[in-house]
């Protein structure tokens, strides 16, 4: 099928009343995925956002339950009551879309169903954009990505220029397709355009990381010294772990109106990488620098996920490698953390 | 004002040589200096040990962290293996002298442990501002070619007056060069420097109305995801236990509302009154591309205007915040600015 730019704003209309529709605009400069009460406020054309869409889901502060105090106890809990609400996230990018299956992973493992999380991306639907011109920090296709990847979608769009060719992929998303039945058919030169962009997207990457053997090593290597050197210039602050679409961790703390007899339990994006994370209530604190906190953030994403998961707990967005502010380069601490087999080896040899 | 790439390229064959002289010397143990960045518009903290690597070295218009930041972190680095605290040498533009000179005044860091590799800095790219600017294109390479910077994309290419680009606070600066104390400084510096700043960059500012000032401040605050990285990468920011991070109990709220956000900033803010040394540093690592520069020019002048104190200059003078007196002027406690 194929979307007429113009059409979006038609779009937009027809799914808005029953979906909050959330896509990208442009905010202070950069671009943020928000729920927009107006079609023009969408930006179409953008790499991708600054936060990744992650936020939808699992905001940086998430009200859990409100509750009703009688001054000295609790008296009554409300519970959530929007998370039966349905949600269109329009334009997202194949590696955000992928970032949501590492999530849905974390927030639904064991014993421990993460409702919150769980219902709203149930009550979600991914309607992605592929990148026809991915960035030289993107990397997805080293984590078994690509820039045209369609499987974490329901419905997948392809930037044709004027237009956009439309596929579904889940059910959801093709009911969603039946539904719009003022959608154009796709011909022939279509769908062989959307094959050439994805061609042509995938060369683009230019970013090559070899995983292969990382997870391995990292076992093994815990008390390398390179993590000296990999830590030496790290400041410590959050700004890796925030705008990374796969970092789940958070604080959970009771904000108390105590004069108005109220409060709220609240989460709060937490990051390995502050001094707080891991403070033991006696002082002690077992991460207490850098270099164990980097580590940490090393460890979790290519060790820690694979051995829980089976999955790399990465999507290769490369936001971390343009925020960092003292460019501590992920490609370049993945890289140093490969060649420690290759001189260990030399040694064996 | 000269070709800036040549002054860049001087500088740097300056840093390199005295750095080399310092390490084969054994004056210094390691140095502290910056090297090229893996992505445009950024440059990277490094450290070097031994004399050949000194050419990794590197000066240009992105050395924006201040370096002096690494030598009071809350967890203290640079000792050898038996505890020995290491003598390090450290590039250093005047914001970063300023920085090292406020530190020892406050007792964190002792000179006799440090040679500063003074440079007379040529300012600070606005990286931030010329991110924006170029949106949702991909820079791939910048460049300085005569008195512009030029930046190229895939399928675009854009120039950039390199004065106008500068960071807010670097076209202000008047301490390019680090004021030289206990003969610490070899290359570059400055001796008894004496400042004149009429702040006259912050008049458009100070002339809104409180209204405005409010609506600039939340406008610009609001992105904030609290990451920290403006008060890690702060030289001054080296409490062992940051006001924010207080939770026995919580002192301020930790959400991204607004009114927390305004808490963080401006309580840290009033922490850096008389001790910020402009580098800018903040602004210029902050990944939602806020700017504190009016904050912290505005701070700077009511330090200067009530106690004529201009923080890191000399290790002689008590700045304003460590002493008190029955003649300190009160009366701005219950202005509106």
């Amino acid at each position: 099928m194929i979307l007429l730019k113009d059409q979006v704003a038609k779009l937009y209309n027809e799914l808005s009343e029953e979906y909050n529709f959330f896509a990208p605009v442009k905010e202070k400069g950069f671009i943020a995925y928000r729920k927009i009460s107006n079609p023009e406020e969408i930006e179409l054309n953008y790499f991708n956002s600054k936060i990744p869409p992650k936020e939808i889901l699992f905001p940086q502060n998430e009200v859990l339950f409100e509750f009703k105090t009688d001054g000295k106890n609790v008296v009554e809990i409300e519970d959530r009551k929007d998370l039966d609400e349905k949600n269109i996230l329009f334009g997202i990018r194949p590696c955000d879309a992928h970032s949501f299956d590492l999530l849905e992973k974390f927030f639904a493992f064991g014993d421990f169903q993460d409702e919150i999380f769980l219902k709203k991306r149930e009550n979600s639907l991914l309607i992605g954009i592929g990148c026809n011109s991915p960035k030289s920090t993107c990397f997805c296709t080293s984590i078994e990505g690509h820039p045209f990847q369609k499987d974490d979608m329901d419905i997948f769009l392809v930037d044709l220029g004027d237009n956009y060719l439309v596929e579904g992929i889940s059910d959801k998303g093709n009911n969603i397709i039946q539904r719009l039945s003022w959608l154009s058919k796709a011909s022939k030169a279509d769908v062989k355009k959307a094959q050439e962009l994805e061609k042509k997207a995938q060369d683009l990457i230019t970013t090559k990381l070899d995983l292969t053997n990382t997870s391995d090593i990292l076992e093994s290597n815990f008390g390398n010294e390179i993590w000296k050197e990999v830590s030496e210039n790290c400041l410590g602050c959050g700004s890796c772990s925030f705008l990374c679409p796969t970092c789940t961790c958070f604080d959970v703390i009771d904000e108390n109106a105590q004069y108005e007899n109220r409060g709220r339990r609240i989460r709060i994006w937490d990051t390995c990488q502050f001094c707080l994370y891991t403070l033991h209530t006696s002082g002690h604190n077992p991460r207490n620098s850098n270099i164990e906190r980097c580590r940490n953030r090393i460890l979790h994403k290519f060790s820690y996920y694979p051995l829980n998961y089976d999955l790399i707990g990465c999507v290769g967005c490369g936001r971390c490698i343009q925020v960092c502010p003292v460019n501590n380069d992920l490609r370049t601490i993945i890289s140093k953390i490969n060649n420690i087999k290759t001189n260990e080896e030399n040694v064996n040899v | 004002m000269g070709d800036i790439e040549s002054e860049n390229q001087d500088i740097e064959n300056s840093i390199k040589e005295l750095a080399r002289n310092l390490l084969r010397d054994k004056e210094v143990d390691v140095i502290i200096g910056y090297t090229k960045g893996t992505v445009p518009l950024s440059s990277s903290p490094v450290f070097i040990t031994r004399e050949e690597d000194t050419d990794k070295l590197l000066w240009n218009n992105l050395c924006y962290v201040n370096l002096a930041n690494y030598l009071a972190p809350r967890i203290p680095k640079l000792y050898d293996e038996e505890g020995q605290k290491l003598k390090v040498g450290i590039v250093a533009k005047g914001c970063v002298g300023r920085a090292l000179i406020h530190l020892a005044v406050e007792n964190q860091i002792n000179f006799e442990n440090i040679k500063m590799i003074g440079i007379s800095c040529n300012g600070i790219i606005n990286r931030k501002r010329i991110e924006k600017e170029i949106g949702e294109r991909e820079i791939l390479e910048t460049s300085i070619l005569g008195n512009s910077i030029i930046v190229k994309g895939r399928d675009f290419e854009e120039t950039f007056p390199f004065d106008e680009y500068l960071n807010e606070l670097c076209k202000v600066c008047k301490v390019k060069s680090p004021p030289n104390v206990d003969d610490s400084c070899v290359g570059e510096c400055l001796e008894n420097p004496v400042i004149e700043d009429d702040f006259n960059d912050i008049s458009d500012f100070e002339s809104k109305t409180s209204e405005e000032k409010w609506v600039y401040i939340k406008d610009t605050l609001s992105a904030c995801t609290r990451c920290y990285a403006c008060r890690e990468v702060c030289p001054m920011c080296y409490c062992n236990l940051c006001f924010v991070d207080q939770n026995k109990p919580i002192w301020f709220g930790k959400t991204t509302d607004f009114t927390d956000i305004f808490a963080f900033h401006f309580n840290r803010a009033m922490h850096l009154a008389g001790r910020c040394v402009a580098c800018g540093a903040c602004s210029s690592v902050c990944p939602m591309g806020i700017d504190l520069n009016l904050i912290t020019r505005k701070l700077e002048k009511i330090v200067k205007e009530r106690y004529n104190f201009t923080s890191g200059m000399d290790k002689e003078t008590v700045p304003p915040m460590m002493s008190f007196s029955m003649d300190d002027k009160e009366e701005f406690m219950m202005e509106e600015d």
